[in-house]
């Protein structure tokens, strides 16, 4: 099948993503030409193949306690107040 | 004494007196303040660097105990952390930020008494191969200002070739060390999946980036490895190699090793002739170092690229959700936005590539993409390193032309993605299989040079090293003519 990607579902995807675009054909031919090349995944001959997420088995963990960060990262930020993040609102 | 120095050359000149900490720092300070503004493989530099030498020259006096690297420069890619400083990812979104801690890489380096000497440009947040997507501008290749230095980690790479420093460590996701290295002509490593700490690296695509180091000589850069490998609590992903000495026993040769040529990366329409060329020299150099050398087949490498980007984009859409300028970021007022608008006005301040690869990784895994761009890349993946295991049951050694293309001008590749991406086709199998590799100098070819990608199995440093030397052994090359 192939899906040809329009301008609106690069438009809807960057909402998605939060990212704000004045002009979305500055963009669309790019990603379409990169999704394209995507689509030479189709000729791999991987049907077979199953996925493997886990690659290292990790069975080693630390220990489950609390190590306190020094710095106080809450005045790092640009906007804060005392212990709390300042944030726009939600709406 | 020249800043032109093996590791162990100025250590050994330390040790004996003949220079001093404080010295070689001052002539590092001079040459970056010469030669920076023209390359520009600096984001910032530590200003407490002679300082710095000056404590560690104390202690060599007093007889204390000093760091293997007793005041070695080391430059860092501006994508680590290193406390109270800058990390910008040489991105405006995060032109701001200070590190409140340390990478593991960082204290391990210092607690070795390395002298971290500033932090090197890069693709903005390492997604790039020529430098030129860093919001502060490109770095130049010292060989050829007007040609790119190769990235991500392109300020490393210029860094140490332009004896700014005596190595650095970058990171490399799909090649972003040893491009830059290849193209720069000096010696860059990605490890094995899992051997280097990424804590304080920041993620870009966490699955299959390492940090590796980069140095002017294998054995420099099998010295770095020695101080940054191992295992580390706060990156569960490590494993535990502290016992090995990648530096002892690196003479070895590679007498009756088994070398395979992949022919995927060392032929075709896509390999230029005088790397193609060069490639063929060293299989003649490895011959004659007693090798035995095949050809060999690793079928998946055509889909190599698309996988890597459909996975890396995917990672990246993820990795970056992280950047809504109220954790990390730069001054924008919240007055007048509501939440999601916000977070939209600010990452304004990504680039195009950055823009470009979120918009891509939003879409290869979402609902009705998935099933066509996600798993079939996952699957690329998972048979691809069968596929290499295979041919390490046969091969000790599997080489390639690090680049299939000469470093090229500024400006060529920056209007066509899909070409920048296809630079990286001989590079991404190793971060995908997860095997170590390493990119060694081996020719310059009309003022431009050439390097060979040598990967060994899961694990192999020790011999990919070895192989390595014993390559480096064979050429006899001149420094960036700066």
């Amino acid at each position: 099948m192939i899906h040809l990607v329009t301008k609106e579902d690069i438009e809807h995807i960057a909402k998605l993503m939060r990212i704000e675009i004045d002009d979305v054909s500055e963009y669309f031919e790019k990603i379409q030409k990169v999704l394209n090349y995507f689509d030479s995944l189709d000729k791999a001959d991987i049907e077979s193949e199953e996925i493997h997420v886990q690659e290292v088995s990790v069975n080693e963990l630390r220990d489950d306690k609390y190590i306190p960060f020094e710095s106080k990262l809450i005045s790092n930020l640009k906007s804060n107040k005392e212990s709390f993040v300042r944030a726009p609102k939600m709406n | 004494m020249s800043l032109a120095v093996s590791a162990n050359e100025y250590i050994e000149n330390v040790k004996n007196g003949s220079i001093s900490v404080e010295e070689f720092t001052a002539k590092t300070l001079e040459q970056i303040s010469k030669h920076d503004s023209g390359l520009h493989a600096y984001l910032s530099i530590n200003d407490n660097a002679l300082d710095q030498a000056r404590k560690i020259d104390k202690k060599i006096k007093a007889k204390e105990k000093v760091g293997a690297f007793y005041g070695m420069p080391i430059s860092i890619k501006d994508n680590i952390c290193i406390k109270g400083g800058k990390t910008t990812c040489a991105s405006k979104m995060l032109q701001d930020f200070v590190a409140p801690y340390d990478a593991t890489v960082v204290s391990k380096l210092k607690s070795q008494d390395a002298i971290l000497i500033g932090k090197t440009n890069l693709d903005e947040f390492a997604m790039g191969v020529t430098t030129e997507f860093s919001a502060f501008g490109p770095s130049r290749n010292p060989w050829n200002q007007d040609y790119v230095p190769g990235g991500s980690s392109g300020g490393s790479a210029v860094s140490v070739s332009a004896l700014e420093c005596i190595a650095s460590l970058g990171s490399d996701t799909g090649g972003s060390v040893r491009n830059p290295a290849s193209f720069c002509s000096i010696v860059g490593l990605k490890p094995t999946y899992g051997l280097v700490s990424r804590y304080g690296l920041v993620s870009y695509a966490n699955s299959i980036e390492q940090i590796g180091p980069l140095g002017r000589r294998v054995e420099d850069v099998a010295l770095v490895l020695n101080h940054i490998a191992g295992k580390d609590q706060n990156d569960s992903t490590t494993v535990d190699r502290s016992n090995i000495d990648y530096l002892s026993g690196i003479d070895a040769g590679i007498k009756g090793k088994k070398i395979g040529i992949i022919s995927e990366m060392s032929k075709g329409e896509g390999l230029d002739k005088n790397v193609e060329n060069a490639f063929f020299k060293s299989v003649s150099a490895f011959e004659g170092l007693g090798a035995k050398i095949e050809e060999t087949s690793l079928d998946l490498v055509k889909f190599t690229v698309a996988a890597y980007y459909v996975l890396t984009t995917a990672e990246a859409g993820s990795n970056l959700s992280r950047y809504d300028n109220l954790r990390y970021g730069y001054d924008l007022d919240l007055e007048g936005y509501e939440f999601k608008s916000y977070i939209s006005k600010a990452r304004r301040n990504f680039g195009p590539e950055v823009t470009r690869r979120m918009i891509l990784g939003g879409f290869v895994p979402s609902a009705g993409f998935a099933g066509k761009y996600l798993l079939k890349a996952l699957k690329v993946k998972s048979k691809l390193k069968k596929e290499i295991a295979k041919a390490f049951a046969k091969f000790d050694f599997l080489i390639s032309p690090t680049v299939p293309i000469l470093p090229f001008k500024f400006g060529e590749k920056m209007d066509d993605p899909l070409a920048m991406y296809l630079a990286d086709i001989n590079t991404i199998t190793a971060n995908l299989t997860g095997v170590p590799a390493i990119s060694v100098p081996f020719e310059i070819h009309n003022g431009l040079p050439i390097g060979i990608q040598i990967h060994a199995n899961t694990l192999q440093e020790r011999e990919l090293l070895q192989a390595a030397y014993a390559l480096q052994s064979t050429t006899k090359l001149p420094g960036a003519p700066l």
